[in-house]
């Protein structure tokens, strides 16, 4: 009896190793050839929508990290630059500004995303480092202040009323504490949490360079859509994102003029006034930063010069506002003649702070 | 006398009636009380399918199957790379992790200790498993990420222009060098992989990306410069550099992985390890011993009896284990976020062991934290498409669990 159990399992238990075997190797072999499948159609389709420009033997392997607020224009760059360079791969991360420069330093990437100025300390590691960049702008975030649509009572606020609604233990807990005339009613506030770029900025213009965070009492959430139908949700409510998510959600929100401290007068988050620096001081520039040993290779430099090329129609199209024409230059310039540094630190390793087209300027740059 | 029941006590027959009618009411109620709470999962899991499929279905396109992600067309991106990228990640975890975890099962249960040091090696396996099994998987990512993706820094560190790491098959080295004909460039085989960038100043033999040689001359700006397209494609500036690429076959192996499908494979296989050793431990505690012990009568040895009599008896309750761990590590995003990173852009599936990959899960990340209603709907249609294939790989290995069942019996 036993025997013939024994006997009887043998064959099959070979049957099914074999079994289990072609499986395991067919479902391989059917990966592996979809995969070249792939390859071959996305070539093709490359080469069919150049054919006036002859396709590029250009080839290689480019690494960026960084900025996850950059990484849809640097995705939109890499999209159209692969339609002329269909052999050179570009790996677009988008790990945070932070993390990114941490990369960089390390010499793991060519070209590091930001939506920031490079700090004085990351700064410096590079520099015990020996990586040199190239510091570029590419386009303006601009941070929108929004209420309900029924909020009549803010049309323009202030740098200074922000600091009332938004900063320490004694903020306004009613909008009457802002302005008496304003009505008897609780404030519910609505920003990105305290580990995105847009928290950092948006802390940075308001309470200056000093550590204090911004009040604990506010509904803090990583996920913007969340903040957009808290504030649609409440005709009390005030928050805070990048213009992108704003031009998405107009007709749920209302924008708040905000006063510029230069010339007292309000405007409005509009990609103009963004751009010509009106807009002022809710409106950050993002950059790439660009390693010069990099640079020498011929898939690095033609995709960073496409980047600068491309930067302000493509920056348009997946949501952020262009640089002035003079600023692109600037950076095109410092490309072309590798001027490595930083303008954003002195020669005594503070940070320097203000609008893009004041401070990015050819004699503030630090070695 | 409390503890005999009323109905034996009691022999009054209204009273016995009385007390069989209230407690098969009791027991119909306990039955509807079963179905509800059996339901409350299915109508949590119908509400969950309804809105996405009510928010993804517009989405379900020939596009979603066969495109990349596109950051400018928006309405026509697609997760292509991202199946192939997970399959392959799956595909990875589950060749490594079967085994080991099935191994290390059979280590537990089929091989008795039979010294002290072997016991307490087994005690100390034992309760590591069931520790592990309880560890969150973003811990497994930071693991991976210094085991696989650094390697400790044993192996060198990968450096962009320094260092490509410690490359052992797969890869031939050249100096990439632009030719005088815009976005044309011709390749210099590199004999002396140390040196990353190279000068040149005289005329030099290259070849063309068929692997044909060419002889190239040099152009030295101030004289003149040829303007035959076909001639300019075979000049290179004086002075130009040549940067080092790498032309890689399938079979490119180097260590340490860095971010590759390899990588992200085999955390996800440390993951799923504790799940599959203590599903296949409590089905091959399942098998009866009489089975064990007639086979070990006959004369079979420890290894004929696992091999021959305990792994068949055992192996629908391991597949049942697999299935749901598999089902883990194809939706796991964020041990996949620490060691592969958050790019999406990719637009095909991994072309060598060490390419890097997007997931399912980290493409349906990115998307549902995106501004554009596009982005929003194509998640959820993304969803769906992940649910789809989830369904269709665990229905292959129950249609081949119940195979194997119904051979054996």
């Amino acid at each position: 009896m036993f025997l013939q159990i024994t006997t009887r399992t043998m064959p099959l238990n070979r049957k099914r190793a074999i079994g289990c075997f072609a499986l395991v190797s067919s479902l391989l072999i059917g990966m592996v050839g979809c995969g070249s499948k792939s390859e071959s159609t996305s070539t093709e389709t490359a080469g069919e929508s150049n054919t006036a420009v002859a396709a590029s033997n250009l080839t290689g392997t480019i690494k960026i990290n960084g900025s996850s607020t950059v990484q849809p224009i640097a995705n939109a760059v890499k999209e159209e630059f692969a339609k002329l360079y269909p052999d050179v791969t570009v790996n677009v991360d988008g790990k945070g500004t932070g993390n990114g420069f941490n990369l960089f330093q390390n010499k793991e990437t060519d070209i590091s995303d930001a939506s920031r100025p490079i700090k004085p300390g990351e700064f410096e590691a590079c520099k015990a480092n020996g990586v040199e960049f190239i510091e570029i702008p590419v386009a303006y975030d601009g941070l929108t202040i929004v209420v309900h649509p029924k909020n009549d009572w803010v049309d323009t606020l202030t740098v200074e009323q922000l600091k009332q609604i938004f900063v320490g233990a004694d903020a306004a807990k009613k909008w009457s504490d802002v302005d008496s005339s304003w009505p008897n009613e609780t404030i519910e506030i609505f920003a990105p949490g305290t580990g995105s770029g847009t928290y950092d900025y948006f802390r940075e213009v308001v309470i200056g360079k000093s550590e204090d965070a911004l009040r604990n009492d506010m509904n803090l959430n990583e996920d913007d859509n969340v903040l957009v139908n808290g504030v649609a949700g409440n005709p009390y409510a005030i928050g805070f994102f990048g213009v992108a998510y704003y031009e998405e959600s107009k007709d749920k929100l209302k924008a708040a003029k905000i006063v510029n401290p230069k010339d007292e007068k309000a405007y409005l988050p509009t990609p103009e006034n963004i751009a010509s620096g009106a807009y002022a001081p809710f409106s950050r520039p993002l950059f790439i930063y660009v390693s010069t040993a990099s640079l020498p290779r011929a898939e690095v430099a033609t995709f960073v010069s496409y980047f600068l090329e491309n930067a302000p129609t493509l920056c348009e199209r997946v949501g952020y506002v262009r640089l002035p024409d003079e600023i692109m230059q600037r950076g095109l310039k410092n490309l072309d003649e590798e001027n490595a540094g930083t303008h954003y630190i002195d020669a005594e390793g503070n940070s320097r702070s203000g609008a893009v087209a004041d401070i990015y300027q050819p004699e503030n740059l630090t070695k | 006398m409390s503890s005999i029941p009323d109905a034996i006590v009691n022999q009054d027959e209204k009273f016995l009636a009385d007390n069989a009618k209230r407690r098969k009411r009791l027991s119909l109620w306990f039955y509807f009380l079963c179905v509800a709470i059996a339901l409350i999962s299915v109508v949590i899991l119908v509400v969950l399918m309804v809105s996405i499929w009510s928010q993804g279905q517009s989405r379900l396109s020939t596009d979603l199957l066969t495109r990349a992600h596109s950051e400018l067309e928006i309405e026509r991106s697609g997760m292509w790379p991202a199946i192939l990228g997970s399959l392959f990640v799956c595909g990875t975890c589950a060749v490594v992790a079967l085994p080991l975890g099935v191994g290390t099962a059979v280590f537990l249960e089929e091989f008795q200790p039979t010294n002290k040091l072997l016991r307490w090696i087994h005690g100390f396996v034992q309760l590591n498993i069931s520790n592990l099994a309880g560890v969150p998987s973003i811990v497994y990512g930071l693991l991976g990420l210094t085991v696989f993706v650094y390697m400790f820094n044993v192996f060198g560190q990968i450096r962009v222009n320094e260092s490509a790491g410690m490359e052992i098959m797969g890869y031939k080295h050249f100096y990439q060098v632009l030719t005088l004909e815009p976005g044309h460039v011709v390749f210099v085989p590199q004999s002396d992989p140390t040196k990353r960038q190279t000068t040149f100043d005289e005329p030099f033999r290259a070849v063309d990306p068929d692997g044909n040689p060419i002889e190239i001359s040099i152009w030295t700006p101030g004289t003149p410069k040829p303007s035959d397209p076909a001639i300019r494609r075979q000049t290179v500036r004086a002075g130009a550099i040549g940067g080092t690429i790498t032309e890689r076959n399938w079979y490119y192996f180097r260590l340490p992985f860095d971010k590759s499908f390899l990588s992200g494979g085999l955390t996800l296989a440390l993951v799923i390890l504790p799940i599959i050793i203590i599903s296949s431990q409590e089905s091959l505690r399942g098998v009866p011993s009489s089975l064990r012990e007639a086979s070990m009568g006959l004369g079979a040895t420890t290894w004929q009896t696992v091999r021959d009599v305990c792994l068949p008896a055992a192996l629908p309750g391991i597949m049942t284990g697999s299935i749901l761990a598999m089902g883990r590590a194809i939706g796991e995003a964020a041990p996949i976020l620490v060691v592969m990173g958050a790019a999406v852009a990719k637009s095909s599936g991994p072309k060598h062991l060490m390419d890097d990959a997007v997931t399912m899960p980290v493409l349906i990340f990115n998307w549902a934290g995106r501004q554009q209603d596009e982005f929003k709907e194509l998640s959820a249609a993304a969803i769906i498409v992940l649910l789809v294939i989830l369904l269709l790989l665990n229905s292959t290995a129950i249609y081949i669990r119940h195979h194997v069942q119904k051979a054996q019996s």
